[in-house]
């Protein structure tokens, strides 16, 4: 597509300046798609974009800090880029961004889910339909329907700073009525029908970490605090308890670092909704503080700050 | 370890409504506990020679006393612990006295919570670890910030002491507000005569550095090593060369500086000595108001002066200092009366402050000591005093009292009685606080001897008529309105904290109040040190205080700091944050939180690291909550420890 | 020890050194009575105070949390309870996100001299708790996680 061919020509002009360049390229079958790590032009035949291509690829950029790295980006996953910056994980100088316009990014186990699992053989974008055949057999999804939880959230599909930017195709393909969301759900339960919701999810946990391992601001790297007995925040016991524990862990590690990527729930292969708790987190830190993360690459997350005078902030009585 | 546990009856304090036999009990159960007993009284002597013969017999080396407060009597069973040869930190009280046994009346219920509390000290204490203090040089100069009365004081006291002292003051002169008064009460002295040799004695004390028309800028350091910059302000005068003649203010062309030292009553020259006994006697210019640095020509004091000292060009400086100890004496400003719209809101010429009327009443003052009013010149003949203007009043947000209002009312009455003799003082007051050595005695002199006239109640407006000031009011004794015809209002404004209190509070680390006054380290115990070891306070940066409360404060903080520097070296409290380097990231968050600017990033094998300057540190621990990895704890409340409370409390 | 069955819940307080322990001292010192229910837990700061120590309390059982500290502006360490204010704030929402009930989490500010305060949150904050009563548990029976059909995917068309 001409897009792509754009981006090729941006990323091969640049390459000499670059130890790699960080795109994407595709999976196993049709759905899948896996991060491609250019360092020679004939890489670049490989690269492909598009809804199916979801990774986060700025979760690499804090481990190549003081190489020079050229990354394709898209607005949700610029906001990383510039919560990274904001905390000094990686330097500006060190990183060309290559924007592209964001037409929302498929759910892939939606779309699997949505084919009872079979083998994908094929797949077509169309406006606003993506036509999956599974051998014999085709299934026309809306695209409104299978995209992931943080599209219906999204804050822009442009990257909010680029280095280059490929000028073709941009406008989500998701139009029209959303479908609900697990933020949704949440949002709906009263306190008791949340703590089953997330009893009944952590139970199903498997304590595998890919969340974590996939959060590009989880930064404590072998140092996480799940694993450790000093300090020894949770037991290594295979109940909900604990398991919800280090999602607290979590979501306060990333509070009002968080840009809503999704990476955790994409990562979380027994598909937990594991971004709700960040996205809910998230809504209410804003109300609290007027803040959103990577939003601004000069302010200061909320935590790691005060004002003497919090506005927002009502004493309130133990009555 | 082997635990010990001493549960104290406290006589019937604790043993009336806890069965502590039965939390010794319950404590031999908990794991490392070796040795558990109850104890009449654990802090008495043979208390505490009790716990030091169970540390031997027993092999001790951990002990839990359950008995009061630890803001009571840690120090005493550390010390206890110390003498048996533990470690002192290998030492937790459990307090069952303040939190249980005189707050509740359920026996059963006491005991159960009695038992849980010595469970949790026993938890933290298995995790806890012998901690030392290292020991650091001390730099023996001290910083005074201020030189009012209090600095003054303070300052001397050190130097006298051979400290050397560095006083840094953000007028062109010392003297503070006590140099603008005319006389003091309650003995009506002369107030320049009494300070002035004071100030003169700062100029010539070998021992003593001033830096007037400075500021300080930051404070970097800790107790025993602070390292401060002083921002120097441009004078446009070379101070070496000025002899304080004072050729330039008579041949100044511009006369329209504001004169602060004559607080506003009136105008000054550009270039500018504010008064004759100022120390150091130099003069300033306003650039504000010279000609020559608004317009680029003039230049007449240039040309005038004896010594060539006048230096158009010259800008700010920054010293550096280093000093172990500083000590704040910045003051108070005035409130602004002119929140009172009912005062006429600073549109009535004859409506003046306190601190007006007093530079009018001074000799050198800018109308040569004669009482007149502002507007026509004329003397006045009946003047109306009103009191508590900015003090006691929530609706200006000033709830508190000045405390010296009272009297320097009292004390004006009675000059005015002087320059005046046909004329009269009327007093509107609240109450009359004042409490002091022969204070009351001198209101009761301004009443009967004076004849002031003292009407107990608040005005309501004051409203000009013909010339005069009509004061409307209450007479709260009488049950009646009361007006008066006035040709002057005095109004006497209260002490609000100086402008930049809270500013270089910020750059000390010390806490301010509310209302921008220096917080004490204790209101009882500690009134002139602050929490920021080394940091001590004098005069009224703490709360308005009178002039000998002043300078009792300037000498209790110097002989503080004497105490401090009594020694060549200093302790640092162990309980610090450290940082566990192979879990550190190197993210820098802790650093960027931390109040005391107590960690800086280093190198460790090319790795960015934290790294905690134990003797800027000051444990409050805010960093360990800001590393999401636990890298940086706070030694003797790290995450295990709180944890391990926490899980003996909810054990699911 | 467990709580007295039927007279008390679990009531944990995370107390600063400066001024809310001593607060709760005055208030020893006033004989000033109070419920039994809380066991404090004191922290030289409310700074120290990690929002996840609050969690793990509840995850452990506890019905009620208390944070209490200095007057902001009066920390002894000059910041530390504004950074704890933020992180409360916070907490106190992913509580809520986390099906842990809000009203369960207080957190105050009471100086050493604020003997009678202390004691009218002790009171007032118990009888919070004793009205909601015991912390909803883990069930140990986990109800079956939303099924992917409720997402609502539907065929385009």
């Amino acid at each position: 597509m001409a897009h792509t061919q754009e981006l090729r020509t941006l990323i091969a002009r640049e390459l000499p300046n670059l130890d790699l360049v960080l795109a994407w390229t595709g999976g196993f079958d049709p759905l899948s798609s896996t991060p491609l790590f250019i360092t020679t032009e004939a890489d670049l035949d490989r690269l492909a974009v598009g809804p199916m291509h979801v990774q986060n690829l700025a979760a690499y950029l804090p481990s190549l800090k003081g190489r020079k790295v050229g990354i394709v980006t898209r607005g949700c996953d610029s906001r990383t880029i510039t919560e990274l910056l904001q905390e000094n994980l990686i330097n500006r100088d060190e990183v060309v961004i290559f924007g592209i316009g964001c037409t929302g990014a498929v759910n892939i186990r939606k779309v699997r889910t949505a084919v009872n699992g079979a083998p994908v053989t094929d797949v077509e974008i169309g406006d606003d339909v993506l036509t999956v055949t599974t051998g014999e057999e085709t299934h026309a999804l809306r695209l409104q329907d299978v995209l992931m939880d943080k599209c219906y959230t999204c804050a822009g599909q442009a990257p909010r700073m680029h280095d280059h930017m490929v000028s073709e195709r941009s406008g989500c393909l998701a139009t029209g009525e959303t479908p609900p969301s697990s933020l949704d759900l949440l949002e709906g339960m009263d306190a008791r029908e949340r703590f089953a919701f997330w009893e009944g999810h952590m139970d199903r946990c498997i304590r595998c970490y890919a969340c974590r391992n996939a959060c590009p601001l989880c930064v404590c790297k072998d140092s996480c605090v799940a694993q450790s007995r000093d300090p020894h925040w949770v037991d290594q016991s295979d109940t909900p308890r604990e398991k919800l524990m280090f999602q607290a862990i979590h979501a306060l590690h990333t509070a009002g670092r968080c840009t809503e990527c999704g990476e955790c729930e994409r990562a979380c292969p027994m598909g937990i909704p594991i971004l709700a708790m960040k996205q809910a987190l998230n809504r209410r830190i804003k109300h609290l503080f007027d803040y959103e993360a990577g939003m601004d690459q000069e302010s200061t997350p909320p935590l790691f700050m005060f004002r003497q005078q919090e506005e927002t902030i009502k004493e309130r009585d133990a009555r | 370890m082997n635990i010990g546990v001493f549960v104290c009856h406290c006589g019937s304090n604790i043993a009336g409504t806890v069965d502590t036999e039965q939390v010794a009990q319950a404590a031999r159960s908990f794991p490392e506990v070796a040795f558990a007993t109850d104890t009449m009284y654990a802090c008495s002597e043979p208390g505490q020679a009790g716990i030091i013969d169970a540390i031997r017999e027993y092999g001790l080396d951990g002990v839990v006393v359950a008995s009061c407060t630890p803001r009571m009597h840690e120090a005493t069973f550390r010390k206890t612990i110390g003498r048996a040869g533990l470690n002192t930190y290998l030492f937790e009280m459990a307090n069952i006295r303040e939190h249980v046994s005189w707050i509740g009346k359920d026996k059963e219920a006491n005991t159960n919570k009695a038992i849980d509390l010595v469970q949790i000290a026993v938890e933290k204490l298995r995790r806890n670890t012998a901690l030392f203090s290292s020991e650091f040089e001390i730099n023996k100069r001290v910083m005074v910030i201020g030189g009012g009365v209090a600095g003054i004081q303070a300052a001397l006291d050190c130097a006298d002491g051979g400290l050397e002292v560095v006083l840094v003051e953000r007028e062109s002169t010392i003297g503070g507000k006590m140099a603008k008064l005319d006389k003091t009460f309650p003995t009506v002295d002369c107030s320049s005569c009494i300070l002035g040799p004071r100030m003169v004695d700062i100029a010539q004390h070998p021992n003593i550095t001033l830096h007037a028309m400075a500021e300080v800028e930051s404070v970097d350091g800790f107790v025993g090593n602070f390292d401060v910059k002083v921002r120097k302000k441009a004078t446009y005068v070379d101070w070496e060369a000025c002899t304080g003649c004072g050729q330039c203010m008579e041949k100044c062309p511009s006369r329209k500086a504001e004169d602060r030292f004559n607080e506003h009553v009136g105008t000054t020259t550009a270039i500018n000595i504010p008064f004759p006994q100022a120390i150091p006697k130099k003069a300033v210019i306003d650039p504000g108001a010279c000609i020559m640095l608004t317009k680029g020509k003039c230049g007449a004091c240039a040309k005038l002066c004896p010594t060539q000292a006048i230096r158009f060009e010259q800008e700010d400086t920054v010293v550096q200092e280093q000093v172990g100890a500083i000590i704040a004496a910045t003051g108070y400003d005035l409130f602004d009366f002119t929140l009172y719209g009912e005062y006429g809101g600073g549109r009535y010429p004859d409506v003046v402050t306190s601190m007006q009327y007093e530079r009018m009443l001074s000799a050198s003052g800018p109308t040569g000591g004669h009482l007149v009013r502002p507007s026509d010149g004329k003397e006045p003949k009946d003047i109306v005093f009103i009191q508590c203007v900015g003090s006691r009043d929530h609706s200006v947000n000033r709830p508190y009292c000045s405390g010296f209002c009272c009297m320097y009312t009292a004390k004006q009455t009675i000059l005015t009685k002087d320059h005046i003799p046909d004329s009269q003082s009327y007093v509107f007051y609240m109450d009359i606080r004042s409490p002091g050595k022969l204070y009351d005695e001198f209101t009761r002199r301004a009443m009967e001897e004076y004849g002031a006239k003292y009407i107990r109640g608040r005005v309501s407006t004051i409203q000009p008529r013909n010339g005069r000031y009509v004061v409307k009011g209450a007479d709260t004794l009488m049950g009646s309105p009361v007006e008066i015809e006035a040709d002057l209002v005095v109004l006497a404004v209260g002490a609000e904290a100086s402008r930049g209190a809270g500013a270089l509070a910020e750059k000390l680390r010390i806490s301010y109040d509310g209302y921008g006054f220096f917080m004490e380290g204790h209101p009882k115990l500690k009134p002139v040190e602050t929490n920021t070891a080394g940091v001590y306070l004098a005069g009224s940066c703490q709360g308005p205080k009178d002039i000998p409360s002043s300078v009792a404060q300037g000498s209790a903080a110097a002989s503080k700091v004497q105490a401090l520097f009594s020694r060549d070296k200093l302790a640092s409290d162990p309980q610090v944050s450290s940082v566990a380097l192979q879990r550190c990231v190197g993210c820098a968050k802790c650093a960027s939180t931390c109040p005391f600017g107590a960690i800086e990033m280093t190198e460790f094998r090319g790795m960015p690291k934290a790294s905690v300057v134990e003797t800027v540190c000051q444990g409050c621990g805010v960093c360990a909550v800001t590393c999401p990895q636990g890298a940086i704890q706070l030694q003797h409340f790290t995450d295990n420890q709180i944890l391990a409370e926490v899980n003996a409390l909810c054990p699911y | 020890m467990p709580v007295l069955e039927g007279k008390e819940l679990r009531i944990v307080g995370f107390l600063c050194n400066w001024c809310s322990y001593g607060g709760a001292d005055t208030a020893g010192v006033g004989r000033f009575a109070q419920p039994t229910d809380l066991r404090i837990i004191k922290l030289p700061c409310t700074g120290r105070v990690n929002p996840l120590f609050v969690v793990r309390a509840f995850l452990n059982g506890a019905d009620g949390v208390l944070v209490s500290g200095c007057h902001p502006g009066d920390c002894h360490y000059t910041a530390g309870n504004f950074y704890a204010r933020r992180r409360l704030e916070i907490l106190r929402e992913l509580l809520d996100v986390m099906g842990i009930q809000q009203e369960r989490f207080h957190y105050t500010w009471v100086s050493a001299s604020e003997g009678q305060k202390w004691k009218q949150v002790v009171s007032d904050f118990t009888a919070r708790i004793h009205d909601l009563g015991p912390a909803a548990a883990f069930s140990g029976c986990p109800a079956v996680p939303i099924d992917m059909d409720e997402t609502g995917i539907k065929a385009a068309g």
